[in-house]
């Protein structure tokens, strides 16, 4: 039988295959937009809270937003905190970075960003938010709408001059307890008066365990959680210590004051206040699993939801999680302070470590290559005014970060801080990345079983005086960094500055430039001095 | 599509000529698309607005790629030593070609000339591998003798007061070396800076509180200044203020800290501090 051949050529099938592959592969890399687009500004906004609850915070503010804004249509970018520091890095190198951005100076290797991609929102914040007109928060400059004033924005400028960031919610840290845990092994609920209380609590924790040979421990224990909870109670001996080098009267210290300190020898880790601060650091590394800081804070997370940990120490961030997900009654509370009454450390205290009043999270910069800059700072200010930020913190169940805003029910207790004495950025584990290094390659001298305080402070005042100088040169070279690509913008500003309104804000730019850059520019004029007289 | 048009030009004229098959009209067009090349190579010179811009996006690179002929502006020229500055990653022959350019500007007497002048000076203080703080303060003084009223010539005197109070050798008195200049800087936004500078310096040097106290203050009168950099000066001046004995002064400032940044991490401190010096100046008014 005769076959009845096609008038095709063979293979055509598969060449209009190919072509249709990479016609979608075109599409794909070129059009990625929807076909038919409704709105005619579409912005997108990108940040690491895949928590429970901020995604949805968010996404109700959009819907809001858009519904009174017909023409802009917001996308929001989830990222997760693992890759996010690549994601930030190649796409605003490659000028795809989205519109609005979240940004943390705590982010490894990523100090650069907000010089160089980032625009300041200074003028703007000195204005009212258009969008409180109504409320509490009517004709105050948005900048002060902020509860507290913007004090991270302020501090992470790379200009001390400039606020480039506005923050969305306000976060504290909360020592989380497994009641029914905790009820097992104590036979009665947790109420802490005193760190001592605490204390002995976790010392029970630790017997029943030994006694049981239940894998249980007093605290969930990760690198994060263990570095939150250190912070939070170490502070306390070390106050007197930090205020006796406060020469510029800050009442607060910086890194960089820090650092210089330790290069004058004018304290060090044998230091009878920092020996007891390690003391407190020994017994609560004690309280964690052995090894905890290989983990994250997500390990810590699911050692406290497998019944595994009586108490989780961490941030209000994970607070929503925390309630929706645990299988058990959770007690939230605040750490007891250190006070000069502790039996162990107390001498040394004086007084109480303060908490602040709050300090507002969730910073979100504007790409300076935002092809939709004006829209993008209109939603930025409606996501931080009185309703938008109340709806975020609704659905979210976070803080909010402007005042007017009504904290729901459930999280009103966040907002109650400790009032005492705050020496600021003095953690003396964390001051720069040499010395963090130092601090978790020793670590095991101070949390082991023949681990003792004095052998880690002998092992760190060897070690340190390399590592604290290597961090301060970092610092100046990384400010110096800063300063240098503004000469030309501001000569380029001056250039551009002309009668018009654009020519206006070129001309005011040039200012506030000129006088960041001198600000940052002595700053690293200082710490030069400081190295160059410790050689 | 003008960048578009520009680079590809010369292969649209070989193309066309050759492609022609009359010998006599082959010339013709020869010359009219020297022409149109002339013509496309000066639609591709950026105006000069247009290369600061790109300078403000980062990207040199397209204005160094534009820059060309004996022709252009000064501030064209300008532009072209600023994208040689902004060149990334930036090497010392690159910063030398900036050099170049900014000293044959600020041969003139113009605006241009300022700028180029306190460019190369900046050159010489920060962007080269190897500074020479002497070089830059011999340039800044150079632009301050030629040109005392420019802005860019006052601005370099700000930075020559901080090369004096840090970096230069052989300063017996870094503070009056400083103040010196300030003498010299009329611009009230210029003077709060060096002020400022002054006092941050006054505190590294361990100098006594009244040689660089009042140079807070004034820095603070002068005004404009935000960000943490306000907060860190108006709590400064109060503390510091209590430490100079002058509780007064301290009263005022702490009591402006507490109104303007009450959620402050500091503001514990702050009113305890607030309240010795209330608790001075009660005593003070008792013994009198």
């Amino acid at each position: 039988m005769k076959q009845k051949t096609s008038r095709l050529p063979k293979g055509l099938g598969l060449v209009l295959l190919a072509a249709a592959y990479v016609f979608s592969l075109w599409w794909v890399f070129t059009r990625s937009a929807p076909i038919k687009q409704d709105r005619p500004v579409t912005i997108r906004i990108a940040h690491w809270q895949i928590e429970r609850g901020p995604p949805e915070g968010m996404e109700a503010v959009i819907k809001r937003y858009e519904e009174l804004n017909p023409n802009v249509k917001v996308e929001q970018l989830l990222i997760p905190g693992a890759v996010y520091k690549q994601w930030l890095r190649t796409n605003l190198a490659g000028g795809t970075g989205t519109d609005i951005l979240e940004w943390g100076s705590w982010l490894a290797g990523q100090k650069d960003l907000p010089a160089r991609y980032f625009e300041p929102l200074t003028a703007e914040l000195a204005q009212p938010n258009p969008y409180n007109v109504g409320t509490s928060q009517e004709g105050v400059p948005w900048e002060r709408t902020f509860h507290d004033n913007l004090i991270g924005a302020r501090r992470d400028s790379p200009d001390p001059g400039q606020v480039y960031a506005v923050t969305v919610t306000e976060v504290s840290v909360r020592l989380f307890c497994n009641l029914e845990l905790y009820r097992e092994i104590l036979g009665e609920d947790p109420v802490f008066e005193t760190y001592d209380q605490f204390r002995q609590a976790l010392r029970c924790i630790g017997e029943y365990a030994r006694r049981t040979g239940k894998p249980v421990h007093g605290l969930a224990g990760s690198r994060d959680n263990g570095l939150w909870l250190t912070q939070t109670v170490w502070g306390a001996p070390l106050l007197e210590l930090s205020h006796s080098f406060d020469d510029a009267g800050y009442l607060y210290l910086y890194n960089r004051q820090v650092l210089g300190a330790f290069l004058e020898g004018r304290w060090n880790y044998s230091h009878p206040n920092v020996l007891a601060g390690l003391k407190l650091v020994r017994e609560l590394s004690q309280s964690m699993k052995p090894g905890y800081l290989q983990l994250r804070r997500d390990d810590a997370m699911l050692e406290f939801f497998s019944g595994n940990a009586v108490f989780l120490f961490t941030g209000t961030w994970d607070a929503t999680t925390i309630r929706r997900t645990a299988p058990f009654e959770v007690a939230i509370m605040r750490l007891p302070a250190v006070l000069p009454d502790d039996p162990v450390v107390g001498s040394y205290v004086r007084g109480p470590a303060g908490e602040g009043m709050g300090e507002t999270a969730m910073a979100m910069y504007l790409n300076n290559a935002s092809p939709h800059k004006k829209e993008a700072i209109d939603f930025l200010r409606f996501l931080t005014s009185v309703e938008g930020n109340q709806i975020f913190s609704e659905h979210s169940l976070w803080l909010p970060a402007i005042t007017g805003a009504e904290i729901p029910e459930s999280i009103r207790d966040f907002r109650s801080y400790r009032q005492g004495y705050a020496l600021g950025q003095a953690p003396y584990d964390l001051i720069g990345s040499e010395v963090s290094m130092q601090w978790d390659q020793n670590f095991h001298l101070l949390s082991g079983e023949n681990g003792s305080v004095e052998k880690f402070a002998a092992q760190l005042d060897r070690v340190m005086p390399a590592a604290i100088r290597t961090d301060l040169e970092n610092e100046a070279r990384n400010t110096l960094i800063l300063v240098k690509p503004q000469d030309s913008l501001i000569v380029a500003r001056a250039n551009l500055a002309d009668d018009t309104p654009e020519g206006h804000r070129h001309r005011e730019r040039q200012h506030e430039m000129e006088m960041g850059q001198t600000m940052s520019e002595g700053l690293a004029f200082q710490m030069k001095l400081q190295l160059d007289r410790t050689k | 599509m003008r960048d578009w048009l520009v680079a590809r030009a010369p292969i649209f004229t070989i193309c066309g000529v050759f492609s022609f098959p009359l010998r006599g009209c082959r010339r013709a067009l020869l010359v009219g698309s020297v022409l149109l090349v002339t013509a496309t190579r000066c639609l591709g010179a950026q105006p000069t607005g247009e290369a600061w811009q790109e300078i403000l996006n980062s990207a040199p690179k397209r204005v160094l790629k534009t820059a060309a002929g004996a022709n252009v502006s000064r501030e064209e020229k300008l532009a072209e030593g600023a994208a040689w500055m902004s060149l990334q990653p930036s090497t010392d022959e690159n910063l030398a070609k900036a050099a170049g350019i900014f000293a044959e500007l600020a041969q003139g007497d113009d605006e241009i000339a300022a700028q180029a002048a306190y460019l190369r000076a900046r050159l010489w203080q920060l962007h080269f591998l190897q500074p020479n703080y002497a070089r830059a303060a011999e340039l800044f003084e150079q632009l301050a003798a030629r040109q005392p009223e420019s802005h860019w010539a006052q601005l370099g005197l700000v930075k020559l007061g901080m090369l004096k109070l840090y970096v230069l050798p052989d300063v017996p008195d870094r503070i009056a070396a400083a103040e010196e200049i300030l003498t010299r800087i009329t611009e009230p936004e210029l003077q709060r800076d060096l002020h400022l500078q002054i006092g941050q310096a006054g505190v590294l040097l361990k100098e006594p509180l009244e040689r660089f106290l009042p140079h807070l203050v004034a820095a603070d009168q002068i005004g404009g200044i935000s960000g943490t950099a306000r907060e860190d000066l108006i709590v400064q001046i109060g503390e510091l203020s209590m430490r100079a004995g002058l509780p007064e002064q301290a009263q005022k400032y702490l009591e402006l800290y507490l109104k303007e940044f009450p959620n402050n991490v500091r503001a514990y401190a702050v009113a305890e501090r607030l309240a010795e010096a209330r608790q001075l100046l009660a005593g003070k008014e008792t013994a009198q």
